[in-house]
């Protein structure tokens, strides 16, 4: 089954289309990271599948039934942009009013065990205010976890935190795919961090969905690379540029052959050229760089 | 832990829905000082408008204390000053006070935790308007406080008919339901618009749409079908008949207020 299926899904503000005719299916089960530029419409589209917002067009359906029925809405956590909590009153009360509005039988329990979730077991009784954003970032989570959702929908859970705070709630959502079973939406600028959970993703520009993938498709479309360390890079570059099609220089001063070619076979040109090779190995691009070159390919196409 | 592969879906009845939408109300309104502070604005306001009438040599604004609560016969033209402070104040103070509540869901960001639970619009409406409501009948009983204990210190005259007096508060309580009804309905519409729900709440608070309309057509028994003309019907020549055109009034106008606020929300982007 799937928990969210999305059809010609359009949303308009005034005279700007911010959805434009989405497609998106999210099995059951899967952690979906939805990635895309700011402003492509990963928001709209998720408040929309709460229900926050109402869109202009197209179908969606949540576990089979229609995104309006509230029974359903009941099965969905949301964290999106920033919790909905009251400043003024604690972290246990704002917990203890959204138990309240789910209708949670032993809501203390329930509580205790989502502050665990998020490591929060001793920030009860803070006012919420007096939190930082790190804490209220987790103080949202726990709020989306109430009442077991089947879908937990959190829009950038991980923006603005510190490395510190980053690494927490990478562990609190480790930890919820883990104990609690939930399909999980998670939109994120942090795709490193985003790459070492997520089962499915989307991408999404300019409102339309560019292609969706499981991660094991997006491991095969992600180009292996042979990189590798000499000590004259640039003639290095010129070498290997005059043999393989895409030669490059990665941030950490690696060079990279794209084209499938055997490290054997680059070690040998190489040294019969005058160059030693002083380390060698295989690797993959990771998904932000495939992201990046996704958005140029399609910047290219669009120009 | 298994996936929720298929998750089950409850659906509680509007019972189970409200009780725990109410109880989240009524939490929020006890625990904000917002609260008090316009229980104790409604006390403190009577108390000034009789105890300011006679000073600096001036007659007194009223020679009956009960006149502080409700005229003596409905006057939906207002000729003097005296003819407007009275209880219905409170529902233009009220007004302000439910723009505050309703408007602080939507800064805290609340509306969007509440409509991904069970709730439905509806659930909202009638929440909104019932603890709305409840806290301007506490209105009512802290301005009669107010105005009472305020009348026995200036020596104003306390005769009257006890049960048109009971009628008249009772009266004006009852139609707190329209009164926050229809404040619930104007703060859906201008959600985005804080200041605009305030100022839209106070202008009809004020009852100038009935004072205009009163002033073309006369005192007309007619304007008691709307929520202004009836919070003024309840005077203090009112009788049982007063208090059920009250109550009709007041949950004919809290329906219409309720479905027209259900429609608006559940036809626009609530957050």
């Amino acid at each position: 089954m799937n928990a969210i299926e999305i059809r010609n899904l359009s949303k308009k503000f005034g005279s700007k289309t911010a959805v434009n005719n989405l497609s998106m299916t999210v099995p059951a089960g899967a952690i979906y990271g939805f990635i895309g530029e700011n402003g492509s419409g990963k928001s709209t589209t998720e408040k929309m599948i709460c229900g926050l917002l109402h869109p202009n067009g197209g179908s969606m359906k949540l576990y089979g039934r229609d995104y309006t029925d509230p029974d359903v809405r009941a099965k969905v956590g949301v964290l999106i942009e920033a919790p909905g909590c009251f400043p003024n009153m604690s972290v246990w009360s704002n917990l203890m009013l959204q138990a309240d509005n789910l209708g949670i039988k032993h809501s203390r329990q329930e509580i205790v065990k989502v502050l665990k979730t998020v490591r929060m077991e001793g920030a009860a009784s803070n006012k919420f205010k007096n939190c930082s954003l790190g804490m209220k970032q987790r103080i949202g989570i726990a709020m989306a976890l109430l009442g077991n959702p089947a879908l937990l929908i959190l829009d950038e859970p991980i923006n603005g935190l510190d490395a510190d705070g980053m690494r927490i709630m990478r562990e609190v959502l480790v930890d919820i795919t883990k104990n609690y079973g939930s399909t999980v939406l998670i939109s994120s600028h942090i795709l490193g961090e985003l790459e070492k959970i997520a089962t499915h993703y989307g991408i999404i520009r300019k409102g339309r969905m560019l292609c969706e993938m499981t991660a094991e498709e997006l491991a095969a479309s992600c180009r292996t690379y042979i990189a590798l360390q000499t000590g004259d890079k640039n003639k290095t570059k010129l070498l290997l540029g005059s043999r393989y099609s895409r030669v490059e220089e990665d941030e950490s001063g690696c060079i990279r052959v794209y084209d499938a070619a055997e490290s054997e076979e680059v070690v040998t040109f190489l040294y019969q050229n005058g160059i030693t090779v002083s380390e060698i190995w295989r690797d993959k691009i990771a998904l932000e760089e495939y992201y990046i070159d996704l958005m140029h390919e399609k910047e290219g196409r669009s120009l | 832990m298994q996936a929720q592969l298929t998750p089950k879906f409850e659906s509680p009845s509007l019972y189970k829905r409200l009780k725990g939408m109410l109880g989240v109300d009524f939490y929020r309104l006890f625990h904000t000082p917002m609260f008090y502070i316009f229980l104790a604005v409604a006390a403190i306001i009577p108390a000034m408008v009789l105890s300011m009438g006679g000073m600096e040599g001036g007659a007194p604004l009223y020679e009956n204390t009960w006149n502080i609560i409700a005229a003596d016969t409905p006057l939906y033209i207002v000729n003097s000053i005296a003819d407007y402070s009275n209880m219905n104040m409170v529902f233009i103070f009220g007004g302000i006070m439910v723009s505050v509540f309703i408007g602080h869901d939507y800064r805290s960001g609340y509306v969007k935790q509440l409509f991904t639970t069970h709730a439905k619009k509806k659930d909202y409406m009638i929440s909104k308007s019932v603890v709305c409501a409840f806290a301007m009948a506490c209105m009512c009983v802290t301005y009669l406080i107010g105005g009472a204990f305020a009348g026995v210190l200036t020596g104003a005259s306390m005769k009257v008919n006890i049960g048109s007096l009971l009628i008249a508060i009772f009266g004006k309580m009852v139609m707190s339901l329209g009164w926050a009804s229809l404040y619930t309905f104007l703060n859906v519409i201008f959600r985005r618009y804080f200041g605009i729900s305030i100022a839209s709440s106070f202008l009809i608070g004020t009852g100038i749409p009935i004072i205009g309309a009163a002033a073309l057509i006369g005192n007309r028994s007619a304007l008691n079908l709307f929520l202004y003309g009836s919070s003024v019907n309840a005077c203090l020549s009112s009788n049982i008949v007063t208090l059920g055109t009250c109550l009709a009034v007041s949950v004919v106008w809290a329906i219409i207020y309720n479905v027209l606020g259900t429609a608006v929300l559940a036809n626009s982007d609530v957050y």
